[in-house]
């Protein structure tokens, strides 16, 4: 084999070759961050916008966009970024077998029991609201769950980036439900789809 | 150990450019996890002929353990470093920091 003739590195390539080894492997097992952040950063920029447009800031539409098509819009790009995210989940989870595989089954059932609970709450609730409140709490409620899943997530991998990213949906969402429907419904276009879509792009160049 | 003043033996099997790829990738995940063999193949950018002849080099050293399963009706090969291995690349990156400090302490 060619190995045995290579020249001896020094030592100090030998640790290089060692770290850059160790950071292509966490990158590789960490998955492609254009898979995991754009497609919904894509969907939210779109849906939310059309909330935006029906909403307006002042309770005034901008557009003739009626709740129906706004939410389809925004239910139906979701489909698609969960498509797309779950192809990226499923061929980062083949790549290894054992704990690594345990946490992320675990934190996926996690993802859907936040979304089953916080839906049966919003059901309950949404229907003793004006429809623009209600829609506030569906909007509101499910940015809770995702922000606070990304927190954790950083937790379970040690993954600074994401627990950021979360702690700025929390942030994002705070400000939009204490503002009012239309608010919301910009600051979550603007700022967390925008936001997923550049940081997509930038852990995609700085892995 | 080594004796005071002489220099820290390399072990071989790990010394290879192509094997020391493998174990530090490998020594990456935790314990308790495998890495599929296509995903190594991948991430290291070798021919899969190529990998299984540094895997089995690593094997018969106790370095690594190979775990051939389905998935379905797939086959799919798993890999992950032993306890032997962890310990030996732990040998090897003291043994490579050793003679840094050796070198630069001249």
């Amino acid at each position: 084999m060619v190995d045995e003739s290579e020249r001896a590195p020094s030592p100090e390539e030998t640790l290089r070759l060692i770290e850059r080894q160790r950071a292509d492997t966490v990158r590789q097992l960490r998955g492609n961050p254009l898979l995991q952040y754009v497609p919904w950063g894509v969907a939210w920029a779109i849906g939310f916008t059309a909330y935006f447009l029906h909403y307006g800031l002042d309770g005034t539409p901008y557009a003739p966009i009626t709740e129906a098509q706004a939410l389809a819009t925004l239910m139906g790009a979701q489909l698609v970024a969960g498509a797309v995210a779950a192809y990226g989940i499923t061929k980062q989870s083949a790549q290894t077998r054992g704990d690594n595989s345990a946490r992320g089954t675990m934190y996926g059932y996690t993802w859907f029991a936040g979304f089953l609970l916080m839906s049966v709450i919003a059901i309950r609730i949404s229907p003793m609201l004006p429809p623009a409140e209600a829609g506030l709490v569906w909007a509101g409620a499910s940015l809770l769950v995702v922000g606070i899943l990304y927190m954790a997530g950083g937790a379970i991998w040690l993954d600074w980036r994401m627990f950021f990213v979360g702690a700025w949906v929390v942030a994002v969402d705070a400000s939009g439900v204490l503002l009012g429907p239309g608010w919301h419904a910009l600051l979550t276009a603007v700022l967390l789809g925008g936001g997923f879509i550049a940081a997509g792009l930038w852990f995609r160049r700085r892995p | 150990m080594t004796a005071e003043g002489s220099l820290p033996e390399l072990d071989p099997v790990i010394h290879a450019q192509a094997r020391l790829r493998v174990v530090s990738a490998l020594n990456t995940l935790a314990d308790g996890n495998e890495m599929a063999f296509p995903a190594l193949k991948e991430l290291l950018g070798m021919t899969a002929g190529n990998l299984s002849v540094h895997l089995t080099k690593l094997e018969d050293a106790g370095y690594v353990q190979i775990t051939k399963t389905h998935k379905g009706r797939t086959p799919v090969t798993y890999v992950s470093l032993t306890k032997r291995g962890r310990l030996a690349f732990d040998d090897y990156t003291r043994a490579i920091r050793a003679l840094l400090d050796t070198a630069g302490g001249n």
